[in-house]
């Protein structure tokens, strides 16, 4: 777990060294406001003004549905609307448009890989929020203020105890290689942040081989995990490798026949990073959303909403679920090389899930 | 006989004014423009083999086009795919258009209704039901199937066979639509004729029917396969599970991988252009060869052909069709859309209407389907005019360049929708008017994308219009617009009204270029459903694509008894 830690702390010094180039430094507040449970230095005033904020998000389209809607619980004269995509077309998309001077979003929620580009691009404005003091260091950008993990997607391995029995089930992460699991597994494809995260961090434990030994297996692959966890519902497979625990917890609810095992090599955990949007054209709103989304109220409601696990110090767990504290979670050793992977990572993946 | 006009010059349209010229000539300009501006972005993309996101391109190559060569399965699929889904809906569509409109079928009004629904459906809809259908393992029909003969896995609808089925059940509807409007404008006395000197009613279907219909015909199946190598929510939904991929599905995960591969999705679109081009030239050859000219001067009152007892086989056809295509589909999306959890597993069934209250209050459904109805009246309205007009050019006027035009409005076609989707997207982004964004820019990009659709459905009427009948009006000194208003209108009323019925079901299932230009205020409904099937899990996506097919059909049916008087005349 040091091990681990030690390559958050490696990374967060790679953001400051791409987030110190001249952006602006007065987005620290001293004297935060309390409003609605939760403390803000947006100017509230200013963002009922403006009264919209647009959200860049990645999350599923009924979660992300209940969290604006809680918001807008708290603040009424502000409409929150949305852009629901994958990750990867979702930042092509605002960068195509800022690219065309456009502005629409406000608000920005991607994998890390592609927050690091944002980054390097100044696509952020920097606001330090007062919540991001219960976010550890490595969970922010350097200096703080760009961007914070908001959303850890936790993933391992998943399946259906209907169609194999437990003892029959993989334990380990070496345990998907056996002959006996091929044509039965299925993946997320290599448009997810997320699978490429676990690509890495595995890779990393089981060595550089291990995923293309899994080509063999002819595994399946899917944009989300909602399909991935009903087809072992359904029966059409019966393991889902780089299973979301937040979409076991999900289908676990609806009373889904699953279960989810945590390797003991440990499991990666995927961050979704949240930042407030440079030349946003609802500034105001896009900070008090922040502020509100970073604070306990916010986390609350996005991991009843989503059942994915809250990166804060003092978070609880998800409905049905444990901490993130509670596993041993994998993060890249080598930040750089995992942010540098991206292609790599596609090329193979798409080999191995059979595109190219 | 002192009104005589004189000859029309060549360069000019026949008996046109210099107003009327240059309106025709504005019209053509226009559309021609909308396709030819995102056209340019097109091509700059596919040479770019540098940053796919900076625009002009800074580093120029020819490496996304010789990278084709690495994708040569995929293509293979799709030919494969097209191929067998378009024979599937032409011979189904020609089947039914002929028995819905030259026999005495009974119900004929109901059925016709009822096999006009798989069109109203988004695409998505329709893999999303037959998967539920038949799924080799879970399928509700291979669940029957173990049950009644004991053997499991029977029906896989995750084959290359079973996409072309899904393909041609639910987007080759269109043939169907296409087929009719041509064959309710043919005049019956040929039939007649044919049947008074003694041939029987197969050999008048083959030798006068068809041949009467072939402009409409062979314009369906060039429409039909463009559309069928430009499917993508089929072969999306049903081709992964088997790691089948197509042209679309491969475009899909080009552009949705990061970073995009913007340059190799355009080459592969423009890859499919050259199949298209050499399809449409021989349609135009075909087309131009002959005369198909079926309706003329002389009066007729469509007659349908007494089949006998052979009407209620004909009868029984027509609704196995509706069977497979639309009961059966949507009883199975309702089922799934009352599950806590899509199961086909009884023991394991939870029923609720939470997913219709979840997606009632998703922004996905309630302000894209308003935003997608407004848009396929709007488009569907302005469009069929416009579409009218440019088809007079093509095929009626002599404007310089008029085969140019058709070569151009067809284009959206002969691309994969997603990939002109990708330019329209750059190309409205890069204009200096504040356009993205809006239902503006949707509006605009689905006129440009459906040009094709109305041009080809208004074509195979225009064409079987006799020339003689617009001559006969000049020479008794009609002007331009008086024969458009009492003679070419009136006519082509059927091809109009199947024509707005078209674009408009079309606007409200547009996918392709939705995705690139929908933005946090202009979500229109199709997409919203793909990105819940991606996403939002099958119970909830089922949930919404009823409530979306309940409310297009609505809309219809409001919008067909608003203009009962009118299609009474037809």
């Amino acid at each position: 777990m040091r091990r681990r830690i030690l390559g958050l702390v490696g990374a967060a010094s790679i953001f400051g060294l791409v987030a110190g180039n001249g952006q602006a430094q007065n987005a620290v507040c001293p004297s935060p406001n309390e409003v609605a449970g939760f403390r803000t230095c947006a100017n509230i005033a200013k963002a009922e003004q403006e009264g919209k904020l647009v959200i860049y998000s990645t999350d599923v389209e009924q979660g992300q549905a209940k969290i604006v809607a809680a918001f807008s619980a708290s603040f009424p004269k502000i409409k929150p609307t949305y852009v629901r995509a994958l990750s990867a077309s979702l930042y092509a998309k605002l960068q195509s448009e800022r690219q065309a001077g456009q502005y629409l979003a406000d608000l920005v929620n991607v994998d890390v890989v592609l927050a690091n580009d944002f980054l390097k691009k100044n696509g952020y404005a920097r606001y330090v929020s007062p919540q991001m003091a219960a976010f550890r260091s490595e969970f922010k950008s350097k200096p703080e203020g760009y961007f914070t993990w908001a959303q850890l997607a936790v993933a391992a391995i998943a399946y259906n105890p209907r169609l194999l029995a437990a003892d029959q089930a993989p334990k380990a992460w070496g345990d998907i290689l056996n002959p006996k699991y091929a044509g039965t597994m299925n993946v997320k494809s290599s448009n997810s942040g997320v699978q490429h995260f676990v690509w890495y961090t595995v890779r990393e434990v089981m060595g550089k081989d291990f995923w293309k030994s899994l080509a063999s297996q002819k595994p399946k692959a899917f944009d989300s995990y909602v399909q991935q966890y009903d087809r072992i519902v359904n029966g059409e497979d019966k393991i889902v490798i780089g299973a979301q625990y937040s979409g076991y917890l999900e289908f676990k609810a609806k009373g889904a026949p699953l279960d989810f095992i945590f390797p003991d090599q440990g499991v990666p955990a995927s961050p979704q990073v949240w930042g407030v949007i440079d030349k946003a054209p609802n500034p105001e709103a896009a900070r008090l959303f922040l502020d509100w989304f970073l604070s306990p109220i916010g986390q609350k409601v996005m991991q009843e909403a989503l059942f994915l696990n809250s990166p804060r110090d003092d978070a609880v767990p998800p409905p049905g679920g444990v901490a993130a504290s509670q596993h041993k979670l994998l993060f890249p050793s080598d930040w750089d090389g995992f942010l540098g992977s991206k292609r790599e990572f596609n090329t193979e993946w798409d080999r191995i899930t059979g595109l190219r | 006989m002192q009104n005589l006009a004189p000859p029309a010059p060549l360069w000019r349209p026949s008996g046109a004014t210099k107003i009327e010229l240059l309106a025709s000539a504005t019209v053509a300009l226009v559309c021609v423009g909308l396709i030819v501006y995102p056209l340019f972005f097109l091509l700059a993309e596919s040479i770019n083999v540098g940053d796919p996101q900076t625009f002009p391109p800074k580093d120029i190559g020819i490496d996304n086009f010789i990278d084709l060569s690495l994708d040569l399965t995929v293509l293979l699929n799709t030919a494969y795919v097209a191929i067998a889904a378009t024979a599937m809906a032409i011979a189904a569509g020609f089947v039914l258009a002929w028995i819905l409109t030259r026999t005495n079928v009974p119900g004929k009004a109901l059925l016709e209704r009822l096999l006009e629904i798989p069109f109203y459906l988004t695409p998505l809809v329709g893999a999303l039901a037959w998967s539920i259908l038949a799924a080799p393992k879970s399928g509700f029909l291979n669940q029957l199937l173990v049950t009644v003969v004991g053997v499991s896995d029977l029906l896989d609808i995750y084959t290359p066979f079973g996409i072309a089925w899904v393909m041609a059940l639910f987007e080759g509807t269109v043939a169907f639509v296409m087929i009719s409007a041509v064959m309710k404008s043919m005049d019956p006395s040929l039939e007649e004729s044919s049947r008074v000197t003694g041939a029987g009613k197969l050999r008048t279907l083959f030798k006068i029917t068809l041949p009467l219909v072939l402009p409409g015909l062979l314009g369906a199946i060039v429409f039909v396969f463009a559309e069928m190598l430009g499917s993508f929510a089929a072969a999306l939904v049903l081709g992964l599970p088997g790691r089948f991929f197509v042209v679309t599905t491969a475009i899909w995960q080009y552009t949705l991988s990061y970073p995009p591969e913007y340059g190799k999705a355009s080459a592969l679109g423009l890859a499919l252009f050259g199949v298209m081009f050499a399809t449409l030239s021989f349609y135009r050859w075909m087309v131009r060869r002959g005369t198909f000219a079926t309706i003329s001067g002389k009066a007729f009152q469509p007659r349908p052909i007494d089949m006998g007892r052979a009407r209620y086989g004909l009868a029984a056809i027509c609704w196995l069709y509706v069977f497979v295509a639309v009961i059966l589909p949507i009883a199975a999306l309702l089922l799934t859309s009352c599950l806590r959890f899509a199961t086909v597993i009884v023991d394991q069934m939870s029923f609720t209407l939470q997913n219709y209250e979840t997606a009632l209050t998703l922004d996905a459904v309630r302000s894209a389907l308003t935003n997608s109805l407004e848009l396929g009246i709007g488009v569907a309205t302005v469009g069929v005019f416009v579409m009218a007009v440019l088809v007079w050019i093509i095929y009626r006027s002599r404007l310089p360049g008029r085969g140019a035009v058709e070569y151009v409005v067809m284009f959206p076609q002969s691309v994969p929708r997603m990939v002109f989707g990708l330019a329209l997207l750059t190309a409205w982004l890069n204009i200096p008017i504040p356009l993205y964004g809006t239902l503006w820019v949707l509006a605009i990009a689905y006129f440009t994308v459906l040009m094709p659709l109305g041009v080809r459905t208004l074509s195979g009427v225009v064409l079987q219009i006799d020339k003689s009948l617009e001559e006969c009006a000049q020479v008794c000194g009609a002007t331009w617009a008086y024969r458009m208003r009492t003679i070419a209108v009136p006519l082509l009323r059927p091809g109009l009204v199947a024509a707005w019925l078209l674009i408009f079901i079309a606007s409200v299932r547009e996918i392709g270029v939705s995705i690139y230009l929908m933005g946090p205020n202009s979500k229109v409904i199709a997409p919203a459903i793909v990105s819940s099937w991606s996403s939002a899990g099958t119970e909830l996506t089922a949930a919404m694509a009823m409530i979306q097919t309940a409310a297009v059909l609505l809309a219809v049916l409001l919008l067909l008894s608003v203009t009962a008087k009118f299609f009474k005349g037809a």
